[in-house]
């Protein structure tokens, strides 16, 4: 079966064949379904109309004579009730009875016991016939008590004249037996007193084979009951007297033989459709006069319907063998008419199998084939075209490809490799790792170390792929110029705020984060622009409160904010992109803060503070939350841990004095036990005295203008291999490593005022640096011992 | 005048007595009776020693034990040449007794006593029946007892004596309709309610299509009538002289009962070829369910079992209300009925 199944899906021909013969079929089937129904319709009416006109004919004859009986009956009531004590008279009627009527079989008439004393108990003048003659006797005798025959008690009970059920009337004198019924009726004297009954008797004999030869069908057959549905005529002579229609009812249940017995007991006139015998009939039943019996034609369907059925067989067989036919013969023509498309498919065959140039053949057809033969034709000349383009194309995405591979390794080449550990430095440690969720990404970081501080930055570019690489690029590049002169972290960020700003024509922005951590102090100077605040995972975990600054790149005015802390030693600063935060999982679930939180508390339980530990453990963390999904951003996590410096003891002390030139005594004294403490020679002692008194009355002289108040905080700091000095004030701007030098060889008259006091703080000091931080001028003096 | 019919209505008990009576005392005047010799005339077939037996009725499953006791040699194995004769309409089965034309015969315990309290002493020599079978069936689904004065069917030939009397103790009054045979007044609608036997016109009217219900069937047994009826029953006379003879028939009736209740089906192939013989207008239909009844009746209620003997608690319950009713001029004893020890 799925052989055939699978071979009808494979050929189009049988499949369009099925469905145009299933079709002709159904349409076939309604056509003759129709016509067959109205045949037969008009069949059964035929045989109802048959059958009908039998019952009725039966039934005329049957009532005809059982009419002359009754008539008989009561011209014979008449005459006795006449004489009804005249005994002889009624063997004179009786027998006249019989004389005048000779298809009777007997007349017998019979009265009370004792009517007749001189009679005795019994009086019944009874007439038969025997033979060609009649024979009258008393019929009453006490092996005859007639009076508990049906016959006579009938009329009395139901107090009006009868038809008695058939029944065997025995002769003992010749031994001879019939089947009667009786038409009886009740003698009333004058005074209305029961005194006998006049019994006619009827042989159905003659009533058994007119019924039994009514065959209207060759196999159809005739039944007649009684009351008690016992049959009287039946095809079955082994049934007549012996069962009734109920009998096989009693073992066999069958509600439609039983609802024809009680119809036929009650007298009515009807057709019935049931199994009789398990052969499916027509009954037709009617009953016989008032004798109380019914009968019935049993037309089995096979005979009423046998030519019908000849006929439909015959067309049957006509519609199936054309119908097979038709098959036969779709199949053969749609399959030679679709022979073309075999060619058509092996030739596409070779196309597809990258013979391009395959020729396709020419059926010099007009219809859908040859149609279809045209377009495969353009079809396959559009393909050789869509493939050259195709090989183009996929080679101009190789290229870009591996122009991108080489631009990501730049990128990374871009950020720092080497990352300090606790071996290389005594005071800070840090790492940092950057996973592009591209090829190239828009996340950065980048540290370097200046002037005992460490510069560092992470940021996270808008967008990604290879603008935002460019734009992270920029970013790092301005980061580093900018950061090279200036130590603040605001004054960073507005520059490369500014910078990026003026040359921002894509509307690219870049959340970013600059922090300077003095080392020598743990000092951390920071601006924060629209990134997401740094983890500081000590003592304890807390985020490092950070401004609400735009991000770099929207506004090139913005003035970004300066906020600092002190990290405490031993803390690890946690910086790191959004790609931490949000990275998800198949169920499009966030790593969320609380996540990072967690692995942070974990790892300051663990005591695993070091860089490379927390970023590690913060990697799995966020690589078994995310499972298989796809990394969506660029994560990009820095830690940097920082330590108290162990080779050199620092020494740190300060003064702050007016802008009043006598406050420089003062001064000179402070720098002078500085610099013995820190054990320098008298010359350098004194010579770092006049630079650092040059610088402070340097400072005191141009950032408060004359007749302004304020002070000069000098802050110093001493380690065993340099001695810095920073002086702070809150005047106006004052750079006075901008100021042009003196020109020391000249004549002093000939010199330009000023401008000598920079030149000696030059020339002693090591290093010189100024920044505006705030609203205050800080200058830093460094001198290496 | 009164007529049969008057006498009935307002007599039954007596008019059933005169029927009784007739049947008892015809052998008086019947110039072949035994009675009225002082020698019986033994028959043709009794002179050859041969047992003739004639059931009640016509050839049916209520004698299928006796049947097949012949079917089955069981009769000659016992050493009893049995003939089994049915009676005819010109000829009942006691008309035959008396006249010496059979041995034996089956009678109902009610009308062995009627014909012993007669004057003829009989012997029962096989109590087949354990149980009362008759019961009244009532038309157009009407209860019986709420039938008062209502024309019931009674059998002409004297069975129905229990019904007399519980109509008088109940003072249901039924006018009694006297029938021969068959059940045709009853399904014509010519009678109210009409005495049927259970294993016999109780399943004719259901083969006739009636719809009986327990609510329309009075049973007898259920209503403390319960007095056996079947029994095999001989002249005491003739029982003296031929005890042995007697009580090997007997027993082989008894197997044939007994085999029997073992195996129906083959016991109403039996049956069917008797019917069959006799040209009796039944059916296996029919005889299957009477004979399943009448092998029923004969298991005793209490005992659960088939005792084939007469019970004298019952002799003495039927005795009473025949007595109480004046069918019986005097009490009948159990002793009067069996064999004297």
């Amino acid at each position: 079966m799925k052989e055939i199944i699978q071979y009808i899906r494979r050929k189009l021909s049988v499949r369009v064949s099925l469905w145009v013969v299933l079709f002709a079929a159904i349409i076939f089937i309604l056509a003759l379904g129709f016509l067959f129904y109205q045949a037969r319709e008009a069949v059964r009416q035929e045989a109802i109309s048959r059958a009908t006109q039998i019952l009725d004919k039966t039934s005329l004859r049957v009532e005809g004579i059982l009419n002359r009986v009754e008539v008989a009956s009561d011209m014979t009531k008449w005459l006795a009730l006449r004489h009804p004590d005249q005994a002889d008279s009624m063997f004179v009627y009786s027998r006249s009875m019989l004389q005048n009527n000779p298809d009777f079989y007997n007349c017998s008439i019979a009265f009370e016991p004792d009517h007749f004393k001189e009679r005795g108990r019994y009086f019944s003048a009874y007439t038969k016939h025997i033979g060609d003659s009649l024979r009258t006797i008393q019929g009453g005798s006490d092996n005859y008590q007639y009076f508990f025959m049906d016959w006579y008690l009938m009329p009395q009970l139901l107090d009006k004249p009868c038809w008695t059920e058939p029944y065997m009337d025995n002769d003992v004198s010749t031994n001879t037996s019939e089947m009667v019924t009786s038409y009886c009726q009740a003698l009333k004297d004058k005074t209305g007193k029961f005194i006998g009954v006049i019994n006619t008797s009827l042989s159905i004999t003659w009533l058994s084979q007119t019924i039994s030869e009514t065959k209207p069908y060759p196999h159809s057959y005739s039944i007649m009951i009684g009351r008690g549905g016992t049959y009287f005529v039946h095809p079955d002579s082994t049934k007549i007297t012996r069962q009734t229609i109920f009998t096989q009812t009693i073992e066999h249940p069958d509600t439609a033989l039983i609802a024809l017995g009680r119809a036929m007991q009650r007298g009515e006139e009807g057709i019935k459709r049931m199994n009789l015998d398990g052969t499916p009939s027509y009954v037709f039943y009617k009953p016989l006069g008032k004798t109380g019996c019914s009968m019935a034609i049993v037309c089995p369907e096979s005979d009423i319907f046998g030519g019908f059925d000849r006929l439909r067989h015959a067309v049957m067989t006509i519609v199936v063998v054309g119908l097979l036919l038709m098959l036969y013969l779709f199949i053969r023509i749609i399959t030679r008419e679709l022979s073309p498309l075999h060619r058509l498919a092996k030739e596409a065959e070779n196309i597809a199998s990258g013979q391009f140039d395959a020729e396709l053949p020419d059926f010099q057809r007009i219809d859908e084939i040859g149609q279809l033969t045209q377009s495969f034709a353009g079809m396959q000349q559009s393909l050789v075209k869509y493939i050259k383009e195709l090989k183009d194309t996929t080679a101009q995405k190789a290229s870009i490809e591996r122009d991108i591979h080489i631009a990501s390794g730049i990128q990374m080449g871009m950020l720092p490799e080497n990352f300090p550990t606790k071996e290389d430095r005594d005071d800070v440690q840090l790492f940092a790792s950057l996973t592009p969720a591209k090829d190239v990404g828009g996340d950065l970081f980048d540290f370097y170390f200046r002037d005992d501080k460490l510069f560092f930055c992470i940021g996270d570019v808008s967008g990604k792929g290879v603008p935002a690489s460019l734009f992270m690029a920029v970013t790092r590049a301005v980061f580093r110029t900018v950061s090279f002169h200036e130590s603040m972290p605001d004054r960073i960020m507005t520059s490369i705020n500014m910078t990026m700003g003026e040359m921002n024509k894509t509307h690219m922005f870049v959340t970013l984060f600059v922090g300077v951590l003095d080392l020598p102090t743990g000092h951390l100077h920071y601006c924060n622009a629209g990134h997401d605040a740094p983890l500081l995972v000590g003592n304890e975990i807390h985020e490092l409160q950070c401004d609400s600054n735009i991000p770099v790149g929207f506004m090139p005015s913005w003035k970004y904010t300066l906020q600092e802390t002190l990290i405490p030693q031993g803390t690890t600063i946690f910086l790191f992109t959004d790609g931490l935060t949000e990275a998800m999982n198949i169920n499009y679930e966030q790593f969320q803060m609380e996540r990072v939180n967690e692995v942070a508390a974990r790892a300051l339980a663990q005591q695993q503070l070091e860089p490379k530990q927390i970023i590690s453990m913060m990697t799995d963390a966020v690589h078994q939350f995310v499972g298989d999904a796809e990394q969506s951003d660029d994560l990009t996590m820095m830690a940097i841990q920082y330590m108290q410096p162990q080779n050199g003891a620092k020494r740190i002390q300060s003064i702050t004095l007016d802008n009043d030139t006598q406050e420089v005594p003062q001064l000179n004294n402070f720098v002078n036990e500085i610099c013995k403490s820190a054990g320098l020679d008298e010359i350098s002692s004194s010579q770092i005295t006049v630079a650092i008194e040059e610088a402070v009355v340097n400072t005191m002289s141009y950032a408060y203008p004359v007749g302004t108040h304020g002070s000069v905080k000098i802050e110093v700091t001493a380690t065993k291999e340099s001695i810095e000095f920073t002086i702070t004030d809150s005047g106006i701007p004052f750079d006075p490593t901008a100021q042009e030098e003196a020109d020391t060889t000249l004549p002093a008259n000939k010199r330009r005022i000023g401008g000598l006091g920079i030149h000696i703080v030059r020339q002693v000091m090591d290093s010189i640096h100024y920044e505006r931080m705030g609203n205050s001028n800080v200058l830093t003096l460094k001198k290496q011992i | 005048m009164r007529t049969i019919k008057e006498k009935i209505r307002k007599h039954p008990c007596s008019v059933l007595m005169l029927f009784c009576l007739m049947f008892i005392a015809s052998p008086f005047f019947c110039p072949f009776s035994m009675a009225q010799d002082t020698k019986p005339k033994v028959g043709k077939q009794s002179q050859d020693n041969e047992f003739v037996f004639t059931p009640q009725w016509t050839a049916q499953a209520q004698f299928a034990g006796y049947y097949v006791a012949e079917a089955k040699g069981f009769y000659r194995d016992a050493g009893v040449k049995v003939k089994i004769e049915h009676p005819s309409s010109t000829e009942p089965a006691m008309s035959r007794l008396r006249q010496n034309k059979c041995q034996a015969t089956t009678l109902q315990l009610c009308q062995a006593m009627e014909i012993v309290d007669g004057g003829i002493p009989l012997v029962n020599i096989l109590q087949t029946s354990m149980n009362n079978a008759m019961v009244i069936v009532s038309s157009r689904g009407k209860d019986p007892l709420t039938q008062k004065g209502a024309k019931v069917g009674i059998w002409s030939v004297g069975f129905g004596q229990l019904a007399i009397c519980m109509s008088i103790k109940d003072h249901l009054d039924y006018e009694w309709i006297r029938f021969a045979q068959n059940t045709n007044l009853f399904v014509a609608g010519a009678l109210d309610a009409t005495l049927a036997m259970s294993y016999n016109e109780y399943y004719q009217l259901v083969q006739a299509g009636m719809k009986v219900s327990e609510k329309t069937v009075y049973r007898f047994c259920d209503h403390g009538y319960n007095v056996q009826e079947d029994g095999v029953y001989m002249n005491r006379d003739y029982f003296e002289k031929h005890k042995e003879q007697a009580m090997r028939f007997a027993k082989a009736s008894r197997k044939g009962w007994e085999w029997a209740a073992q195996h129906p089906e083959e016991t109403l192939d039996i049956v069917m070829s008797y019917t069959n013989k006799a040209n009796i207008a039944t059916n296996r239909v029919m005889q299957r369910l009477m004979l399943k009844e009448v092998l029923r009746l004969q298991v005793d209620r209490e005992s659960q079992k088939r005792e084939f003997r007469l019970r004298p608690d019952m002799v003495r319950k039927a005795s009473q209300l025949m007595v109480e009713n004046h069918m019986l001029s005097r009490p009948i004893t159990y002793e009067e009925l069996m064999p004297k020890k």
